[in-house]
């Protein structure tokens, strides 16, 4: 009953949101770190490749819920999209210039504050049901 | 989340040992005698960086280290001084004397980008600060 | 974009429905029992409005972020409103139990 508390929201959803930008957040920076050494290649991690993960992860609990079933606490919609975080690591065929890549840091950083704030709103909503005071 | 800081810290260290290299060039510009006194044109130092596996993050990202600094052996520039006590005796370069031949127009150009790849990897260590106080916030 | 623009519509942000007077009290009994009912599935439908455009942003669609702050906060707002509502009805309710008879 407790979990189910969570996984109504879109808390869950936006916790993979904020993992993924900062595990992206410390390859782009190994990048930046790399900029003069010779022979490296930029690496990445897809955007695309989380999001169709995550698109997944999403119709996964959606008819997890439309069931009915009480939701087995082994079978997290969501573990699958963070473990498969290590397989959407791309290396670049052309080095990708220093502003690409400082681009890419501060987009990153954006969608990872926008996720965080969302979940705290939405934490202190969960927070004011509980405690019965708006 | 905090090992992007160690990376990036070991490029602030390597590219300041970078710095160090070119300002040691530049410095010796007119050096003819090397550190036992003998007459040798100063030969310009390269840091040579590499990925360095010790400093790390997830997904193999690593950091950089200088592997080594490597003495440069270029034919010294020639200049005609015949009464320099340094001048060349006899051979083909008599009454010339050996400089270093550092090119100070690329010299400087790697100070800019040395400062350029420094500010980036600062940049990168402000982002990295405040993306981990924004999660801070979660608790608060 | 649709299940965004729907909140726009919804009667909650009307003043019409506030005005009590001539509205749900002519229409018969138990009328202020659906009108809570309604608003409470309306806050609700607020409440998945809101998700769904946060998913969409967070799966990559085209929703921009400040729709979705907006939804959110809509959805919030709706909820506290609600809440206060209950926690009158509540109040009230005590009230009415500590009538000496």
């Amino acid at each position: 009953m407790i979990s189910n508390l969570f996984n109504a929201t879109t808390i869950p959803v936006l916790e993979q949101v904020v993992n993924f930008a900062q595990m992206r957040h410390q390859v782009l920076a190994g990048n930046i770190a790399n900029l003069d050494t010779p022979g490296y290649r930029t690496r990445d991690l897809s955007t695309d490749a989380f999001q169709d993960s995550l698109r997944r992860a999403l119709e996964t609990r959606d008819e997890q819920t439309a069931s009915f079933a009480p939701p087995d606490a082994a079978l997290n919609p969501f573990a699958p999209v963070k473990a498969g975080l290590e397989g959407i690591l791309r290396h670049d065929d052309d080095n990708v210039g220093l502003e690409q890549q400082l681009m890419e840091i501060a987009k990153n950083e954006m969608r990872h504050n926008l996720a965080l704030t969302i979940m705290n709103n939405q934490l202190q909503l969960i927070g004011a049901a509980i405690s019965e005071r708006a | 989340m905090l090992s992007a800081l160690d990376v990036s810290t070991s490029a602030l260290v390597a590219q300041q040992v970078r710095l160090s290299a070119i300002a040691n060039n530049i410095a010796n510009l007119s050096t003819t005698h090397d550190e036992t006194g003998a007459v040798r044109p100063y030969q310009p130092r390269y840091p040579i960086f590499e990925t360095d596996e010790a400093v790390h993050g997830p997904y193999g990202t690593s950091g950089v280290k200088v592997a080594s600094v490597k003495i440069a052996d270029v034919e010294p520039r020639w200049k005609y001084q015949p009464t320099h006590p340094d001048a060349a005796k006899e051979g083909p370069h008599a009454g010339y004397v050996p400089y270093p031949n550092i090119d100070l127009m690329s010299e400087f150009t790697d100070a800019l980008e040395t400062t350029r790849a420094y500010e980036a990897n600062l940049g990168v260590i402000d982002v990295t600060k405040e993306m981990v106080q924004q999660t801070l916030r979660i608790l608060v | 974009m649709s299940a965004v623009n729907s909140i726009q519509a919804s009667p909650l942000t009307q003043p019409r429905v506030l005005s009590g007077a001539n509205g749900p009290g002519a229409s018969g009994e138990s009328s202020f029992k659906s009108f809570l009912l309604d608003s409470i599935g309306q806050v609700n439908s607020m409440q998945q409005d809101a998700n769904r455009a946060v998913e969409q942003l967070a799966t990559g669609g085209e929703v921009s972020p400040a729709e979705v702050f907006t939804a959110v906060q809509k959805a919030d707002l709706a909820f506290h409103m609600m809440m206060q509502v209950r926690n009158k009805l509540v109040q009230a309710y005590q009230d009415v139990q500590n009538i000496r008879v």
